[in-house]
């Protein structure tokens, strides 16, 4: 049962706002802090979020979802492939290096990246009620709100590991996952992204396990940058102790924020 | 006939005439009462008592009793004894309790009738606890004062000479004034004396503490504790001892026990450093009792046994490095030299635990510790492991310790057997052991069959069969190949036909047990292929779904070199062999030849070549002449060596095996800490991360103290392969997957 959101929780400023946004949209409250929340307080991104959200499941045709899909399949393989993605994005005007493709992705349950299987792509559209590029553009705003939901972003995360491996292999390899890293956490800021990757460049060059991939989110939302509240004794994997040791080792740590890394 | 009243007055005169006269006679009369006299007191009592009310007394009978004592003590006891001082006091204190006890018994049987209804029915004390009770009421509560006997005791702890019998006799009167109960005794007594016996330790354990040393401070304790425990005996009563004992070692043995224990130059360390035994045995006897008393003494003993056995460790390290030629022989010198120090240290401070500290579990576990620590030591780079194998191999094999007997030899295994208890990587021992065991007996190095048997028994005895059944196999393979190579003669001499030409005898070795070897790619000299051959088909007779792999690395040949001055015998390994054997076809060889027809690595080749050539004795000459062997040289057959004997041993030094060693068991160790986790987690099902890693630790202890962040590693990849998962809830939980 969804209680209301007390509103002295908030500073003055975003109360304020809270009842502009209510007022102008005729919103609840609970919609109107969750806009405001995605858009970072931003009253006008919040308004771009809340009209983009499907209010209720739209009905999407079949007939216009195929069209599309037709539009962008490879020739040859009844699959959208990376060229297909690319002639999409444009049509998008979104780039293809985006994080936003990462959460259309998500939606369609994408087994691997630059590639949709009819199913992943007719399937993703559907439960995003688009079947047209007009409501595909006006629902971008909506899909990059989604990677500020704490809940969502978690699911993202773990769903990019599977997606942006290589078939067959278990790993992750390492190169791969520092780009994915580095767009995650510029959406989801983690001060200690860039030392992490630098560590993993020199010390361990190797691929990553899913085990590591997923902890190492619960060590970003758990642990501060100071590491202060870091349990040695605790069941992190190796590659997070041997992260804080490097970090130690450097000077990043207990007293505070971090000076300069040699690689 | 009506029996006539007696008024409470008059029956009281006449009593009171009674009671009189008693006094006289307790003041030293020598009246007597007869039984008629007696009889008549008694019976004025129990008339007055049966007499119908209002002229029934009993009541009135039983108060005036009670203050014809009260009256007597107040006028005539207490001052008596009041007047008197010290020693004299207590003995008057002694007769007037006598002559009390004596008031009571006559007065209870006159008014005897009282006890036998009256009382019951009132339920009053009955006429003898009155009595004793008045004494203690009026006499010792009115502060008797412990005083002058606790002045009596301090004078004998002085040495002074004081009458025990006395002190003895006071005492008793608090006990029976108890009445059955302890109470006076303990608190009008006991607690006052045992607060001066505090005082009075107290005092003298300040001023002993700062000018005697330990031992001396020790000697005066004990002293003291037995005189008390005498004091005891002589005349306080048996249940003041223990808490007699108690405050005395309180005050002399807990309250300074630091102080004294720590003593410069007498304390507890300096004892150990002096091996002053006969301390050292008082200590514990002293310290034994009190709880928590040897703690220290045990903590002190373990520092003690670990800077010796540091400082040993030290010295081996000291000389390890200062060779300036780093020789393997130098460095096993020193560290057999270090074995058997340690071992000697063993054996000094077991006998400390059994003599001194009578086998008290706690200081046999200081002493465990202690080994623990410096036993795990790496000197000059070899683990303490290889050190002690090195050491059990050299008194197993020939030359090593002929010069012992039977019994010294056994001695000694059984002593390196204690030790390996301390070690914590057994399964590198195990495994160094092993690749020596292999040599000895392959090599025929093994000076005595039933030594190598019962150094194995013991070793399984103290680690589990587990830890020795390979090593066994070794051993009956051994026996079994000498069947084995009967059978083969037999053969050939049935078989003339197959007969290789050379005399070939081979060890066929199961290869579970023994040590891995590479099998190289030697080509074999034509002389010993036919050999091969031969046992191949000879064996294929035997079994035939078995697979021989040859490892010429472990051969060995008897070579005979026609010299010109004369022929000589040389026992050489079957690689040297064949390197030789080149030089039967030609005369001289370069480097590069002899590595193609031997089909010989560089690292072998190189030692190889060198030991024919560079060492002592020179069957091949080098050029150009120097210490090394390069890949530029060439070779050539030396005709002219000869030595005094017809039969000489060219040896081949042995590869330092200690990383090969090392990274095996490294393998090994992965392997048993996953089947660790997997067996835990299979019946435990869910388990958080640390149980799981300390059982895991426990698990594996009686063979090596597994690495925390390699138990980490091989849980990840444990949930990698699927065998375990994270909760989702929680990330410190693991689940098995089955």
């Amino acid at each position: 049962m969804e209680g209301r959101i007390p509103i002295n929780k908030f500073g003055r400023g975003h109360r304020d706002k809270v009842q502009q946004f209510m007022a102008i949209t005729g919103a609840s409250e609970k919609a109107a802090v969750q806009a405001l929340k995605a858009s970072d307080w931003h009253l006008e991104g919040a308004f771009d979020v809340f009209y983009s959200q499907p209010q209720s499941k739209t009905h999407t045709d079949s007939r216009h979802l195929e069209e599309l899909y037709n539009r962008y399949k490879d020739p040859y393989l009844d699959m959208i492939m990376a060229d297909g993605i690319a002639r999409l994005c444009n049509d998008l005007q979104v780039d293809p290096q985006d994080i936003v493709m990462l959460v259309v992705s998500w939606h369609m349950k994408a087994a691997t990246m630059c590639e949709f299987s009819k199913q992943e792509f007719v399937g993703g559209l559907q439960s995003l009620g688009i079947d047209s590029l007009e409501k595909f553009q006006e629902r971008i705003p909506f899909m990059r709100s989604e990677l500020k939901d704490e809940q969502k972003f978690r699911e993202i995360y773990t769903f990019s590991f599977g997606w942006a491996k290589e078939k067959g292999q278990k790993s992750l390899a390492l190169d791969t996952a520092i780009g994915m890293w580095q767009l995650l956490f510029a959406e989801k800021h983690w001060p200690l992204v860039d030392h992490w990757c630098q560590f993993l460049q020199a010390r361990h060059n190797k691929a990553i396990s899913r085990d590591t991939w997923s902890q190492l989110l619960e060590f970003t939302r758990t642990v501060d940058s100071g590491l202060a509240n870091y349990d040695a004794e605790g069941a992190w994997p190796y590659l997070i102790d041997e992260f804080v040791d490097y970090l130690n080792e450097n000077g990043v740590g207990a007293d505070g924020f971090s000076r300069t890394i040699g690689a | 006939m009506e029996r006539k009243v007696i008024e409470l007055d008059q029956g009281w005169d006449y009593m009171q005439k009674g009671i009189t006269k008693l006094k006289r006679i307790l003041e030293g009369s020598v009246e007597q009462f007869n039984s008629e006299e007696y009889m008549m007191l008694y019976t004025t009592i129990y008339n007055m008592c049966t007499q119908k009310p209002p002229h029934d007394y009993s009541q009135q009978l039983y108060d005036k009793y009670k203050d014809s004592f009260e009256e007597y003590i107040s006028s005539t006891v207490l001052p008596a004894i009041r007047e008197k001082h010290d020693e004299f006091m207590l003995r008057e204190l002694v007769k007037r309790w006598g002559n009390h006890k004596l008031m009571v018994r006559w007065l209870s049987r006159f008014f005897h009738y009282l006890d036998r209804y009256f009382i019951a029915r009132r339920s009053l004390p009955a006429l003898n606890e009155v009595g004793l009770t008045c004494f203690r009421s009026l006499f010792f509560r009115q502060n008797f004062d412990t005083f002058c006997i606790l002045i009596q005791i301090d004078k004998e702890r002085e040495g002074e000479q004081i009458d025990k019998a006395l002190l003895k006799n006071v005492l008793d009167i608090f006990v029976e004034i108890g009445m059955g109960q302890m109470d006076c005794y303990e608190q009008d007594f006991e607690a006052p004396m045992l607060e001066d016996t505090g005082v009075y330790y107290s005092h003298k354990a300040s001023s002993w503490i700062l000018d005697d040393s330990c031992p001396a401070y020790m000697l005066k304790s004990e002293e003291c504790l037995k005189k008390e425990r005498d004091r005891v005996a002589h005349y306080l009563h048996s249940s003041s001892e223990a808490k007699l004992v108690e405050k005395v070692q309180h005050e002399l043995l807990v309250n300074f026990s630091t102080q004294l224990l720590e003593k410069e130059n007498s304390g507890c360390r300096a004892l150990l450093r002096d091996d002053k035994v006969d301390d050292l045995s008082r200590m514990y006897r002293l310290y034994h009792k009190i709880p928590k008393g040897l703690d220290p003494v045990a903590t002190i003993f373990k520092q003690h046994i670990t800077a010796e056995g540091m400082l040993l460790v030290q010295q081996a390290e000291d000389a390890a490095s200062n060779q300036v030629i780093l020789s393997f022989e130098f460095l096993f010198f020193d560290s057999q030299v270090l074995i058997r120090k340690v071992i000697e240290l063993h054996d000094k401070y077991l006998a400390y635990v059994s003599d001194c500290f009578q086998n008290h579990t706690l200081f046999h576990k200081a002493m465990k510790e202690a080994f623990e620590i410096f036993c795990n030591k790496t000197v000059g780079g070899s683990p303490s492991a290889e050190l002690l194998a090195t050491f059990c191999d050299n008194i197993l094999k020939k030359g090593g310790s002929e010069k012992l007997s039977d019994e010294a030899i056994e001695d000694i295994l059984e002593k390196v057997v204690k030790l390996l208890a301390y070690i914590s990587d057994k399964d590198l021992f195990a495994e160094f052991y092993r690749k020596k065991l292999a040599r000895r007996l392959l090599f025929e190095r093994s000076a005595n069959e039933e030594h190598e048997k019962s150094i194995l028994t013991k070793l399984k005895q103290q680690c589990g069969g587990q830890f020795t059944s390979k090593m066994e196999g070794m051993v009956t393979d051994l026996t079994l190949a000498k069947d084995n190579q009967n059978e083969f003669e037999n053969y050939l001499s049935n078989n003339p036909n197959a007969h290789p030409g050379i005399d070939l005898s081979v060890n066929v070795l199961t290869t579970g047990f023994w040590p891995s070897y590479k099998s190289s790619d030697l080509n074999l000299p034509s002389e010993m292929v036919r050999g091969v051959q031969v046992f191949k088909e000879f064996y294929d007779t035997k079994s035939k779904h078995r697979k021989l792999t040859w490892i010429y690395s472990l051969g060995s040949c008897q070579l005979i070199g026609n010299f010109e001055a004369k022929k000589i015998e040389m026992v050489v390994s079957t690689y040297q062999a064949a390197i030789l054997l080149l030089f039967n076809t030609s005369d001289r060889l370069s480097y590069s030849e002899i590595m193609t027809q031997s089909n010989l690595g560089h690292e072998d080749l190189v030692r190889l070549l060198h030991s024919l050539s560079c060492a002592k004795y020179k069957i091949l000459i080098k050029e150009p002449i120097s210490k090394t062997v390069s890949p530029n040289d060439i070779f050539e057959f030396n005709p002219k060596f000869t030595d005094r004997m017809r039969r000489i041993k060219i040896p081949l030094p042995v590869v330092d095996e200690r990383k090969k060693v090392v990274e095996d068991v490294d393998k090994d160790r992965r392997y048993a800490i996953d089947a660790a986790i997997v067996r835990i987690m299979k019946s435990r099902k869910v388990l958080g991360h640390q149980q799981l890693v300390s059982e895991c630790v426990e698990q594996l202890s009686r063979m090596f103290k597994p690495d925390i962040k390699a138990i980490k590693k091989r849980m990840e990849d444990l949930i990698a392969r699927d065998y375990l998962e994270r909760d989702k809830e929680n990330a410190n939980l693991f689940r098995y997957l089955a």
